[in-house]
């Protein structure tokens, strides 16, 4: 049993959510943790605004960090509406059986590294069969009203929290926004003596 | 929505965005030609006295770009944010905690554990919006953020920040600066960030606070290293 716990509030139509997901997802290799993935509907789906020019700035400044990681991006498909539903209640599916860091950072590289459209059973089926998981299960799962009901509860809970965007680390009463913040949960984990040797 | 704008709106055009964003050689062809006329780089910081991740980014880009040739032209604005944005408080709270955070990794320590309000120190914007740029100018909004934001939590004493003008550009502060925050402000509405600390950096923006050391990278790009 980890002696913590960090849960990770993550969009799929988020490309921040995306370039944090490798360090998140590897975050438990290095601290005694339980990463607890908590998948939340898209912020404009929520009725919050996105101006034109943050959409512009979003994709510009990812590009860039994309490259400084190593990771691919500029072949986007936005997956706003459909796909964003669909990956998040398949992620739940994954969430039980144990797959989520295969589906969650294979869905994302497909939506903003290869343009692959997970609003459709093709580009889905394509991406839970790279995590492992098999299609016929997911398909049920986006029937399952109980699997949508969770990724609401999730997005409630980050509502819940005070806060707006993604990606969301909550450790303890702390919060960190952003992929960029990793680094400050990392010393909060060591500081709390939960490095693993 | 038709097939051909859907195609448009969730692929092409991202794609485009992303790959344009990519195209680094007319920047650098132009900071080369401001070069050979012996001009220096430029880095226009939009930020506010009242935010304290404006404080983290002046405080930080002023001494990073010690030694190379740039200037550092500080816009400061008042308003700013996603107009109508119902996380505007949330954001206002989080930033307290985020820049106490990003203040650690330069070795400050955030004094405050409260958001100060913008319009009792709008005279500040006011006063460095009026002045035309000179070291002393920055000197002085270095030595504001940190008597705001790292001295301690009482109030804002406006006698005390009228000294230190006084101590660094040895005259009292100008009047009559409202119409330049303004201008600053729809300046920065033109380039596009939509909130502070905002970095335009030769075609290029950035939240400033957070891409420190992108900024650098880019003047390194452009041929403006450090000395």
């Amino acid at each position: 049993m980890p002696a913590g716990r960090v849960e990770f509030f993550f969009s799929f139509r988020s490309p921040y959510s995306y370039l944090a997901g490798p360090r998140a997802f590897a975050l438990p290799e290095r601290f005694d943790i339980e990463l607890a993935f908590r998948g939340v509907i898209p912020m404009v789906m929520r009725g919050q605004k996105v101006p034109r020019e943050k959409g512009l700035h979003t994709l510009r400044d990812v590009a860039r960090e994309a490259d400084r990681l190593g990771m691919a991006f500029g072949r986007i498909h936005d997956p706003l509406g459909a796909g964003a539903i669909r990956c998040l209640v398949v992620s739940e599916h994954a969430v039980d059986v144990g797959r989520e860091r295969e589906f969650v950072l294979a869905a994302s590289r497909a939506i903003w590294g290869e343009a692959v459209d997970v609003a459709t059973d093709a580009g889905l089926r394509g991406v839970c069969e790279r995590a492992g998981l098999s299609w016929a299960d997911a398909r049920a799962a986006l029937d399952d009203p109980a699997m949508l009901a969770r990724v609401e509860a999730n997005t409630r809970a980050l509502g819940d929290l005070g806060h707006w965007g993604v990606p969301v680390f909550a450790f303890g009463d702390e919060l960190f926004w952003g992929q960029d913040r990793i680094e400050d949960l990392e010393l909060a984990l060591a500081q709390a003596g939960l490095s693993l040797p | 929505m038709s097939r051909a704008r859907e195609r448009l709106e969730r692929r092409v055009g991202p794609r485009l965005v992303v790959a344009v964003s990519r195209i680094t050689l007319p920047a650098r062809t132009a900071a080369a030609l401001r070069r050979r006329r012996g001009l220096p780089g430029e880095v226009e910081l939009f930020f506010a006295f009242d935010d304290p991740c404006s404080a983290v980014a002046l405080i930080e880009l002023s001494e990073r770009l010690t030694g190379r040739s740039v200037e550092l032209r500080l816009r400061p604005v008042l308003r700013r944010g996603i107009p109508g944005d119902p996380a505007v408080e949330d954001k206002r709270r989080y930033a307290i905690e985020d820049a106490r955070r990003l203040a650690r990794r330069s070795g400050l320590e955030l004094a405050r554990s409260q958001p100060l309000a913008a319009e009792e120190i709008g005279y500040l914007a006011e006063w460095v919006a009026a002045s035309p740029p000179q070291p002393a100018l920055e000197r002085f909004c270095v030595a504001a953020m940190r008597a705001l934001w790292f001295s301690g939590e009482g109030p804002v004493e406006r006698a005390a920040l009228e000294s230190l003008w006084r101590e660094q550009l040895a005259s009292a502060p100008p009047v009559g600066g409202a119409e330049s925050v303004s201008a600053n402000e729809r300046l920065m509405s033109r380039r596009g960030p939509y909130d502070v600390p905002a970095a335009w950096v030769h075609g290029r923006w950035y939240f400033a606070h957070d891409r420190l050391g992108q900024i650098g990278e880019w003047l390194d790009e452009l041929g403006w290293r450090a000395a």
